[in-house]
């Protein structure tokens, strides 16, 4: 059991975490907050030259060929940086399930060097997700359909927008009427692959919700440490502390689940499903204690505007729900360890 | 012990119920269920004119001795009004901070001339109060103050420079009670003085602060030179009387903001059922944990209340702990019942639907009016005895 990742993987996610802390510092967020797309074409320009949109793209479509293990980092510093544009649902997710269709599969491979080169964006509309991220952006939309894959513009559906309590997230609530033009992959193939890309919106989510909490746990010590109170830094007052440890321990706890379960989706493990709602929920636990120690430590300037906290504390909120409630995911780990013949002895601590 | 009301009692309710039910029509039919906790920008000139108009029938400060222009209400009967007035959906009062703190305080620390001056004001729903304590250096660490008061000795009358900050409803109001430091020399809690400030006058300058729910309730508050009518007791007085006054925050008016609670679970209960969300087991579950929890708190208040001269100890300084607490839970309950319909604005730019505004204003609730970790020193320091942490100077 070996939990290290390459250097290659590490040198990739240290090099994207120093270019979004110059590219997207919160100042910028909050200026595209004030566009109507909410989104910056040039910063996801960037992000594609950093490599970004070509990380999971197979090399034969001109991609890195790297896989889930490697996106668990990224997409931690995706939430790091609480990036508003929803990179990680076209390079990492709508990716994912193009390259698991057929070769011969019209428009596959034409997509995939797209998605590599930067130059397209593709919104993933599950059944889980009643609203869907950034179809008011994008160039086609995978549509799940009662097991089949379907591939539209956004033309061909009905698109209410919606405003979302997080200012950088948009999102569309979709009406969609099938047929055979528009089908894909049949419902009997179309499931497994649907499975398998449920499952990567998930992990991206639990990624992203981890970033956020380390985020917020480094915002709060900061202000810890700066503001005094009783002539002495309330960073010092056990009080105080004592939440950040407690944060700092679920953050800590939640990041072998995470690559536990990325590492079973990327090997195909048959209980993947087990592995990724754990970390969704390990994940999103960290993010709503960081959120939530974080506000109470910042004391009332946590709760004005002007403090960033609030940027990534609705982020975490918002994600929260997104891609399989809480309860859709107790649910499915209660379904598999409460099952006939559940893999719950010691001998399968590690086995799948 | 006697947990039941008595006849009167019931024709009190009655009394209240059936003047809340004609009066909140009309002209203030649009009221209801407005301008709680989170939705203090709603209607505010409208909430002026309803607690003039609560006040023509005779329905604020029923609490007051009637030698104050109160009613000398029962408890028994203020929990009533508190219930009925919940019940009915009657506004967010705007008169709260002048019913519940600077009147109870002016009765009880001002002279005969000040009771006259400035009771019926507020009684009247006329004259709106804020309280100017918090500073940027002076939060959990109240007693920094460093906002000063000098006396003029020709004229006798005191001015006030510095600042405030975190004052709920400032921007609408006529008065500040205000804490400053009467002796430059002294530190802590010596030397600070209460004072009443008109906030109508060229001193005093408020300036809004935009909340993560995109509205202003609290608000910056400048002061410079700005003369104060009076002062309430001595100067050094200022920390007990302000500490007396922390004590009525956390009495009789608490009531309201139980029933206020209530009609909040009521809601995610009624969201519950209609998305089905009321048959997912752990929902289930937390909804009848946050029912547990409000009865307990109701309970408690009212134990608190009706013996409050045999309580002593931990019990009264648990309260605001548990309901913070309990509040905050209530939020992400909320958010967990509407699950990813959740985030969705009630109207675009940045306008929250009631469960969002319960949700994001309840993160506030563990921080205003001494956070969870003030309260747990409190608990520990004064309830339990333990020795005070050592502090820095």
């Amino acid at each position: 059991m070996d939990f290290t990742f390459t250097e290659d993987q590490l040198a990739f996610k240290e090099a994207i975490g120093r270019f979004l802390m110059v590219e997207a510092p919160p100042e910028m967020l909050r200026e595209i907050w004030e566009t109507d797309e909410g989104r910056s074409p040039e910063l996801r320009r960037k992000m594609a030259e950093q490599g970004l949109t070509a990380l999971s793209v197979p090399e034969e479509q001109g991609g890195l060929g790297m896989d889930d293990v490697a996106w668990s980092l990224l997409t931690q510093e995706l939430g790091y940086y609480a990036i508003p544009d929803s990179m990680a649902d076209t390079a990492y997710v709508a990716a994912g399930l193009l390259a698991a269709l057929p070769e011969a599969t019209p428009d596959r491979n034409a997509l995939l060097e797209r998605i590599a080169e930067g130059s397209i964006r593709i919104a993933v509309a599950h059944g889980i997700s009643p609203l869907v991220a950034d179809v008011h952006m994008a160039d086609k939309v995978l549509v799940h359909y009662e097991g089949e894959v379907h591939l539209v513009s956004k033309e061909a559906l009905a698109c209410q927008r919606n405003t979302s309590i997080d200012s950088s997230r948009r999102l569309s609530r979709i009406q969609f009427q099938p047929d055979s033009s528009s089908r894909i992959l049949g419902a009997e193939a179309g499931t497994s692959v649907w499975a398998e890309t449920l499952n990567r919106g998930v992990l991206a989510v639990a990624g992203q919700s981890l970033g956020l909490a380390q985020r917020m746990l480094d915002l709060s010590v900061d202000y810890a440490v700066q503001r005094k109170q009783f002539g002495k830094p309330i960073g010092s007052f056990q009080a105080v502390k004592h939440k950040m440890a407690d944060v700092a321990g679920a953050i800590e706890f939640a990041k072998p689940v995470l690559y536990r379960a990325a590492y079973a989706l990327a090997s195909g493990e048959a209980r993947a499903d087990l592995h990724v709602s754990h970390a969704k929920l390990a994940c999103c636990k960290a993010a709503w204690l960081s959120a939530r120690h974080g506000i109470q430590v910042h004391g009332a300037m946590g709760y004005t505007w002007e403090a960033d906290l609030q940027m990534f504390m609705k982020r975490a909120w918002a994600l929260n729900a997104s891609w399989g409630t809480r309860e859709f995911h107790q649910n499915r780990i209660a379904d598999i360890v409460l099952s006939d013949g559940a893999p719950i002895g010691p001998q399968f601590t590690f086995g799948d | 012990m006697k947990l039941t009301f008595s006849n009167e009692d019931e024709r009190f309710r009655e009394e209240i119920a059936s003047w809340l039910e004609s009066n909140l029509s009309g002209e203030f039919a649009h009221l209801r269920f407005r301008g709680g906790p989170g939705d203090e920008h709603a209607f505010p000139e409208d909430r002026k004119r309803w607690e003039q108009h609560l006040a023509a029938g005779g329905w604020t400060c029923i609490g007051w001795p009637e030698s104050a222009g109160g009613r000398g209400a029962s408890i028994e009967q203020q929990v009533i009004f508190a219930e009925e007035y919940a019940r009915a959906g009657a506004p967010g009062r705007v008169g709260h901070i002048g019913e519940g703190l600077a009147g109870p305080t002016i009765v009880e620390f001002g002279t005969q001339e000040q009771k006259d001056k400035y009771l019926p004001g507020i009684r009247n729903g006329t004259d709106l109060w804020c309280q100017g304590y918090s500073e940027p250096s002076a939060g959990s660490d109240l007693a920094n103050i460093r906002t000063r008061a000098v006396r003029d000795e020709a004229s006798g009358r005191w001015a006030i420079t510095g600042q405030k900050v975190w004052t709920s409803l400032a921007h609408e109001s006529d008065w500040c009670f205000v804490l400053a430091r009467t002796n430059p020399e002294s530190r802590a809690h010596h030397g600070l003085g209460f004072f009443l400030v008109n906030m109508h006058q060229p001193g005093v300058t408020v300036q809004p602060i935009e909340q993560m729910t995109g509205t202003s309730e609290f608000n910056e508050v400048f002061f410079d030179e700005a003369l104060a009518e009076d002062i309430v007791g001595e100067p050094g007085d200022g920390w007990r009387i302000a500490m007396t006054l922390l004590g009525f925050e956390r009495g009789v008016s608490t009531l309201g903001q139980q029933m206020q609670f209530q009609n909040e679970l009521n809601d995610i209960v009624k969201a519950a059922r209609a998305n089905g969300a009321a048959w997912e087991p752990t929902i289930r579950q937390r909804i009848a944990e946050a029912h547990i929890g409000l009865r307990l708190m109701r309970y408690n208040a009212m134990r608190m209340l009706s013996a409050d001269s045999q309580e002593s100890g931990a019990s009264s300084l648990v309260y605001k702990l548990h309901w913070s607490s309990w509040h905050r839970n209530l939020g992400a309950l909320a958010m967990d019942v509407l699950g990813p319909e959740a985030e969705l604005l009630a109207h675009p730019p940045y306008e929250l639907t009631r469960l969002q505004a319960l949700y994001l204003f309840s993160r506030a609730d563990t921080i205003y009016g001494g956070t969870n970790q003030i309260q747990r020193n409190i608990i520990a320091e004064r309830g339990l005895g333990m020795p005070k942490e050592t502090k820095g100077r």
